[in-house]
């Protein structure tokens, strides 16, 4: 082959190089090497003034190629490439010798140190001499977000980007925003108020100045999501809510007037009427109406609450199922987590008999039972058994510790001891965990009965003579008229949708798979997706806001307005015409960047999703895949090189 | 994938014993984890053979069987692929594609007619410039051993 015309600097470092390595020789070696490289011997290559000398002396010769013999690529390549980019030399024809890391500080005699220099040297003559000149690529991106689930992770990754001036699409399955701690009365550790936490961070997106930034979708779910980094394409089914928001006033008279009743699944009890809120205080504030419940929409023949409402064209019994198509430069997935939803055995189909989530709602003032803690026939409880780790910690069930049963389990113990003067109070406790500053406050002001328990699947329910007990194996007893169960937190359903609609990777415990767990927990391994709060696993309202936070900032860092997305060239290419289709690179990429063209039957590369690993380039049976500034080619020369 | 047929009669083994040269051996480093922990080699100036020759790769997973092979029969007395911690991969889990195709590598090259010990996949992380140190010093040793004995 002919060699394109070489200069290569050698670079003393200060004299660090030059003291083991001496340059004259590695001249002499190498002067007969088909590039008849042209050499210049420089004290300090980095030093800035020696760049401008470097820089004059490139422009004079006019190399189509550039070695450079100094430290190691990690610390200077992006020095060297700017330097021929000003010398009007693409950045890529340049090849760095890392001789100070890899020859003159590792081997103490001079001589086999300037002999492996001149190796090194010859190897990326050879290498250089096969670059090919690569551009980086400017795309532009959509600074708008996509966000799945409108919890608090949700609102606050919508109203950190609303007020930077972002567009945010909120998407909501539920009628109403908040997420579950809305529906709490009292959070831990502190005890605060849920909905006082939450009403004003809800008032904000919903009527706050940055709102006309904030387009919310309630009663909608995404159905498919195209595209990647920087130009996102979500499809959105909405239900009909049947109620105009526009002319809606919130008045709720039409709850009050609708003969129909429907399960209350928000408060795991009770009912509600057809046309209502989940529970006062919802938001935002707008009935919706059960299609399968309303006597209207299934039979036809009910008109009470059209004539009782104040502003009766605010019912639109017309309304149909939408589809909204969301552009986005990012998305950020929101989808949080919920508790195991089934009950074992021994517990399953007994009266009073709670999970975390349905005593949360027994015990709250906008709840089935207006906050009084009664049995489900009305009776005050004279015991509660709270039972820790319900299902966690267990390899039958699930595994790990959610983190946060503990101190919603002292929260309860203390809200019962309030709402009942007199209750037994008692703790079934496998392990505990009440991490934080503040939840050591919970944890000593403590005053229930703690019994120890050591798997959840031996308990057994009783009827004793003071009422229920659950009785230990060993034979101990624990009265329990009313029993909170601390199941584990487990993925939602909205979690595994999202993850799947994205192929998103998943933990072992089916939460999305964080793109690092201590350094990259909001990010993914798909550029432009986001995760805040519980999806990447059970966690407090603390760290739901502080997620939001998080992957609001990585969006704005991300999708800066005006400024491209400049795609780095060294990434993966296929060669359409040597694809034999076999897919096996399909499995590969751990970044989706590789698809599959139906039309063609052949695999095509994202640059934008491409990270530049060359495991697809490796795997090809066909060869058809180049790593672009690492191709076979590149290294078959360096190593013929590094073997002269 | 190469376009060249590799045969027992150039690879080492054959012509071992005619040569008195000093080794040369090619260590394929991934950009991140192994290749940082020999730069760190080198600022702590811990010995690193003269033998060994790097060739930096981003991923280990990047690197095909193909491309060892080659390297054994153009002349190379030994390859190395070091790669990220498992777990650690910058990628995910190139490392874990490298670590496959090397264990089917090993199984390939008696028949190839060459020694195993002539091939060393291993971890090394970004802080373990002794350990680099360590097992290239200790590879080079090995395949020493392996020329002195033919």
């Amino acid at each position: 082959m002919s060699y394109p015309k070489t200069s290569v600097i050698l670079c003393t470092c200060s004299g660090i190089i030059g003291e083991r390595i001496d340059w004259d020789r590695v001249r002499e070696l190498l002067a007969d090497h088909p590039s008849r490289p042209i050499f210049k011997v420089d004290e300090l290559a980095c030093g800035s003034d020696n760049l401008e000398t470097l820089a004059q002396w490139l422009k004079e010769e006019r190399p189509e190629r550039v070695v450079v013999a100094a430290c190691s690529p990690r610390e200077h390549e992006g020095t060297f490439r700017r330097l021929l980019g000003e010398c009007g030399i693409n950045p890529w024809y340049l090849q760095l010798v890392n001789v100070r890391e890899q020859a003159a500080w590792v081997t103490e005699d001079p001589q086999a140190a300037t002999a492996k220099a001149a190796r090194l040297v010859h190897a990326a003559l050879n290498r250089v001499a096969r670059h090919e000149p690569l551009h980086e690529r400017s795309v532009p991106v959509r600074t708008e977000v996509a966000i799945i689930g409108a919890g608090p992770a949700g609102m606050q990754a919508a109203l950190t980007l609303a007020r930077a001036g972002r567009q945010v699409t909120l998407i909501e399955k539920e009628p109403m925003i908040g997420g579950l701690p809305v529906r709490f009365d009292e959070l831990f550790p502190n005890l605060e108020c849920g909905p006082c936490l939450l009403e004003p961070v809800m008032g904000e997106l919903l009527h706050g100045p940055e709102s006309a930034h904030v387009k919310l979708l309630t009663l909608s779910e995404v159905t498919e999501i195209k595209g990647g980094f920087g130009n996102w394409n979500l499809t959105v089914r909405q239900q009909p809510r049947y109620i105009d928001p526009e002319q809606c006033i919130g008045c709720m008279i039409c709850a009050e007037v609708c003969p129909q009743r429907r399960a209350n699944r928000w408060n795991c009890a009770g009912e509600i009427a057809a046309v209502a809120v989940p529970f006062a205080g919802a938001l935002p504030n707008l009935p919706h109406i059960d299609a399968g419940a309303c006597l209207k929409l299934t039979a036809g023949e009910c008109d009470v609450c059209l004539a009782e409402c104040p502003v009766p064209e605010a019912l639109n019994f017309e309304d149909r199922e939408r589809e909204h198509t969301v552009e986005a430069g990012a998305v950020i997935v929101a989808t949080g987590a919920v508790e195991r939803p089934d009950l074992p055995g021994a517990f399953a189909g007994l009266s009073d008999v709670h999970t975390a989530y349905s005593f949360e709602r027994l015990i709250a003032s906008n709840g089935p039972n207006g906050g009084e803690l009664t049995l489900s026939d009305g009776r005050a409880p004279a015991s509660i058994c709270i039972v820790h780790c319900a299902g966690s910690l267990d390899p039958g069930e699930i595994s790990y510790c959610s983190g946060t049963c503990c101190r919603a389990a002292h929260k309860y113990a203390h809200l019962a001891a309030a709402k009942v003067p007199g209750i037994a109070v008692t703790r079934l406790v496998r392990e505990q965990s009440m991490p934080g500053v503040e939840a050591g406050r919970q944890y000593h002001h403590d005053h229930s009965a703690v019994v120890r328990y050591a798997a959840f699947g031996e308990l057994q329910l009783r009827d004793g003579a003071a009422g229920r007990e659950i009785v230990l194996p060993e034979g101990r007893s624990v009265a329990a008229d009313l029993i909170v169960l601390c199941r584990p937190v487990v993925p939602s359903p909205g979690t595994a949708a999202a993850a799947s609609l994205l192929d998103l990777d998943l933990d072992q415990q089916g939460f999305i798979a964080q793109l690092h767990s201590l350094s990259g927990s909001c990010a993914t391994s798909l550029k432009g997706v986001y995760l805040a709060g519980a999806c990447r696993g059970p966690g407090d309202v603390r760290e739901s806001f502080a997620t939001g936070t998080a992957a609001a900032g990585l969006a704005l860092s991300d999708l800066v307005p005006g400024r491209d997305l400049i795609v780095d060239p060294q990434v993966a290419a296929v060669d359409a015409a040597a694809c034999a289709g076999c897919r096996t690179c399909l499995q590969l990429c751990p970044y989706q960047a590789i698809t599959w063209n139906e039309g063609d039957k052949v695999a095509e590369i994202s640059d934008i999703l491409c990270h530049g690993c060359g495991t697809c380039v490796a795997a090809c049976p066909s060869g058809a895949i180049r790593g672009l500034g690492f191709t076979r080619a590149m290294l078959r020369a360096e190593i013929e090189g590094v073997l002269s | 994938m190469s376009g060249q047929t590799l045969t027992a009669r150039s690879v080492p083994e054959a012509t071992a014993g005619v040569r008195a040269r000093p080794l040369k051996i090619v260590a394929f480093l991934c950009n991140w984890c192994s290749y940082a922990g020999a730069d760190k080699a080198g600022a702590n100036q811990l010995p690193v053979p003269a033998e060994l020759s790097v060739v930096r790769v981003m991923c280990s997973g990047r690197v095909e069987p193909t491309l060892i092979l080659e390297a054994l029969q153009q002349g190379a007395d030994g390859v190395m692929v070091l790669a990220c911690h498992p777990g650690d991969c910058h990628y995910k889990e190139g490392n874990l594609r490298a670590f496959c195709r090397a264990e089917l590598l090993e199984r390939m090259l008696p028949q190839l007619g060459v020694d195993t010990k002539r091939f060393c996949f291993d971890y090394v992380s970004a802080a373990e410039a002794e350990k680099f140190s360590r097992i290239t010093g200790e590879f080079v040793e090995r395949v020493r051993r392996i020329e002195e004995h033919h």
